[in-house]
C-alpha cells in the first residue's frame, strides 16, 4: 500500500498550497483579532504542527538515537546478564527504568575499567552526574496512553516482542513501530481487554 | 465478577466545603481558565459543590449539593457522539476516549447535569506548579471534551495490583479523590455489584434518590437526603 500513502501525500500537498494561496490573496489577511482559542497554533489534537502530523503518517521516527555512552546490549546479553538487572523494577510497575550511572559503576569498578568507553562512565561517576541517556520508545503525550510494564511481564510476554532481538543490537534502535494496531493484534490475540480505558485515561 | 462502580452522595451530611472540588482538580490536571473565561462559561470542574439558599431572610438555610457525573448507564452522552469518543466500559463507567475526540461538543449538550466540559485553550500551568501533575492522568489538549472518570487510574492501578496478588479486587481498597478528600464522609465510592459493599448498603437506604431521576437515564451516583415530610415530622 506504499504507493496510496504518497498518493494521499500529493493530495494532501496540494490541498495545503491551496489554502495557502487562499490566505495570501485574502484582503486584510492577518489584521484580525481572532479569540486565543482559535489561533491556538494546534494542528490538530494528535499532532500539535502538521509537520509532526506528516512525520507520523510516513512513520517517519529516528530508530536508532545517538546515545553518550556507545553501550553494547549484544555483549552485556551474551554474557549472560538478564533484561532485569538493568532495567529493574520493570516487573513492578509502570516504567522499565534506564540504568544510573551507579548500576554500570557496580561492576565496571572492576571490570574492563581500561575501554575508553567505561573511561567515559567512570567520569561521569566521578562528577556525580547521570548519564544522559536519550530515550528510544515513548509514546507522545498526544497519544494519552498509559503503558504498565508490569502486567505484561506478568503475563510472560518476552521483551522481545516489542524491543526487538537486543542480543543483536549495540544501543538500542526502534526497531519495531509500537503504533496502536500492534498492541490491539497482541491483545486480540491473547482475548484481552481491549477496551479504549484499558490504556487511554 | 465484574465490578460496577457507583458514588452515593450523602447530603445531610455535605458541608460544603469544596475538598472534594480542590482535590479533583489536583488528583486529575485540571487546568483553570482564569476570571474571564470563567464568567463565559469556560470553567472546568470535573465535581461542582451547587449551593441552594431556601427560607427568608431571619431563618435562611443552605443546601449543598455535590455535583459530578452520574455515570448513567443510559447516557444520554454517549448515544449522540459521532466518533464513540464518548462510550460505555464494561464497568458501568461512561468512558472518554480524547483520542477519538474532535470536539463537537454534542455530548455536553446532551448532558442534563452539565458535567462535561469542552477544552477552549491548551492546559497551562505557571511554574512550578507543572510540578504537581499527575502522572498517571492524561494533559487534555485544547479542542477536546473531559469529564469526571471516577478516578480510572486509581481503578487501573488497584486492577493491576490484585491482578499481580493473583486476588479478586475488593470493595473498599481504593477510592476517589474526591471521596478520599470528604471530611464528613459525605462521598462514598464503591462497588454495586458486591452486595456488602458500603455504597449497595447505603443507596438502599430509604432516603435515597437519582438525580434528575425522571430522565431515565439511570445514573450511578445516588444521592441520599431527608425528605421535607421528616422535617415536618421532626418540626
Amino acid at each position: 500500500m506504499g504507493w496510496l500513502k504518497w498518493l494521499l501525500l500529493i493530495v494532501f500537498a496540494v490541498t495545503c498550497a491551496c489554502a495557502l494561496v487562499k490566505a495570501v490573496s485574502r484582503p486584510h489577511a492577518g489584521q484580525t483579532d481572532l479569540p486565543a482559542y482559535v489561533t491556538s497554533g494546534v494542528f490538530t489534537t494528535a499532532h500539535p504542527t502538521a509537520f509532526l502530523a506528516a512525520k507520523d503518517f510516513l512513520d517517519f521516527h529516528p530508530e536508532h538515537p545517538v546515545q553518550p555512552i556507545a553501550f553494547t546490549h549484544a555483549v552485556h546479553l551474551a554474557k549472560g546478564l538478564q533484561c532485569e538487572f538493568c532495567h529493574a523494577g520493570v516487573d513492578q510497575g509502570p516504567d522499565a527504568r534506564i540504568p544510573g550511572v551507579a548500576v554500570c559503576m557496580a561492576c565496571h569498578q572492576v571490570i574492563a575499567t581500561d575501554r575508553p568507553e567505561i573511561k567515559k562512565i567512570a567520569a561521569y561517576a566521578a562528577r556525580g552526574e547521570d548519564i544522559p541517556w536519550v530515550r528510544v520508545y515513548a509514546y507522545s503525550d498526544s497519544a494519552h496512553v498509559k503503558f504498565n510494564h508490569a502486567p505484561h511481564i506478568r503475563a510472560h510476554i518476552q521483551c522481545a516482542s516489542c524491543h526487538g532481538d537486543m542480543t543483536k543490537q549495540t544501543t538500542a534502535e526502534r526497531k519495531i513501530n509500537l503504533n496502536m494496531g500492534y498492541c490491539i493484534d497482541c491483545h486480540r490475540q491473547k482475548r484481552v481487554s481491549i477496551d479504549c480505558a484499558t490504556c487511554h485515561y | 465478577m465484574s465490578h460496577k462502580w457507583a458514588m452515593v452522595v450523602d447530603l445531610d451530611r455535605c458541608t460544603g466545603c469544596e475538598a472534594c472540588v480542590v482535590a479533583c482538580h489536583a488528583e486529575n490536571n485540571i487546568p483553570t481558565v482564569g476570571g474571564d473565561q470563567a464568567a463565559r462559561g469556560r470553567a472546568m470542574h470535573w465535581i461542582r459543590v451547587e449551593r441552594y439558599w431556601e427560607g427568608d431572610f431571619p431563618n435562611p438555610r443552605v443546601r449543598f449539593q455535590p455535583v459530578l457525573c452520574q455515570q448513567c448507564d443510559d447516557a444520554p452522552c454517549e448515544s449522540v457522539c459521532p466518533t464513540y469518543a464518548s462510550y460505555h466500559t464494561s464497568e458501568g463507567l461512561n468512558g472518554q476516549a480524547y483520542n477519538r475526540c474532535i470536539g463537537t461538543r454534542f455530548c455536553a449538550n446532551a448532558c442534563p447535569y452539565s458535567v462535561r466540559f469542552f477544552n477552549f485553550f491548551d492546559p497551562k500551568w505557571d511554574k512550578p506548579l507543572n510540578l504537581q501533575l499527575n502522572p498517571d492522568v492524561s494533559l487534555r489538549s485544547v479542542g477536546v471534551m473531559e469529564k469526571c472518570t471516577f478516578c480510572v487510574q486509581r481503578i487501573k492501578s488497584a486492577e493491576i495490583q490484585a491482578e499481580a496478588e493473583k486476588r479478586e479486587l475488593k470493595d473498599g481498597e481504593f477510592t476517589t479523590a474526591c471521596a478520599q478528600s470528604c471530611a464528613s464522609k459525605a462521598l462514598v465510592f464503591g462497588d454495586m455489584n458486591d452486595p456488602h459493599s458500603e455504597v449497595s448498603r447505603l443507596a438502599s437506604s430509604n432516603r435515597s434518590s437519582k438525580l434528575l431521576g425522571e430522565l431515565g437515564t439511570k445514573p450511578s451516583v445516588t444521592y441520599l437526603e431527608r425528605g421535607t415530610w421528616q422535617d415536618a415530622n421532626n418540626a
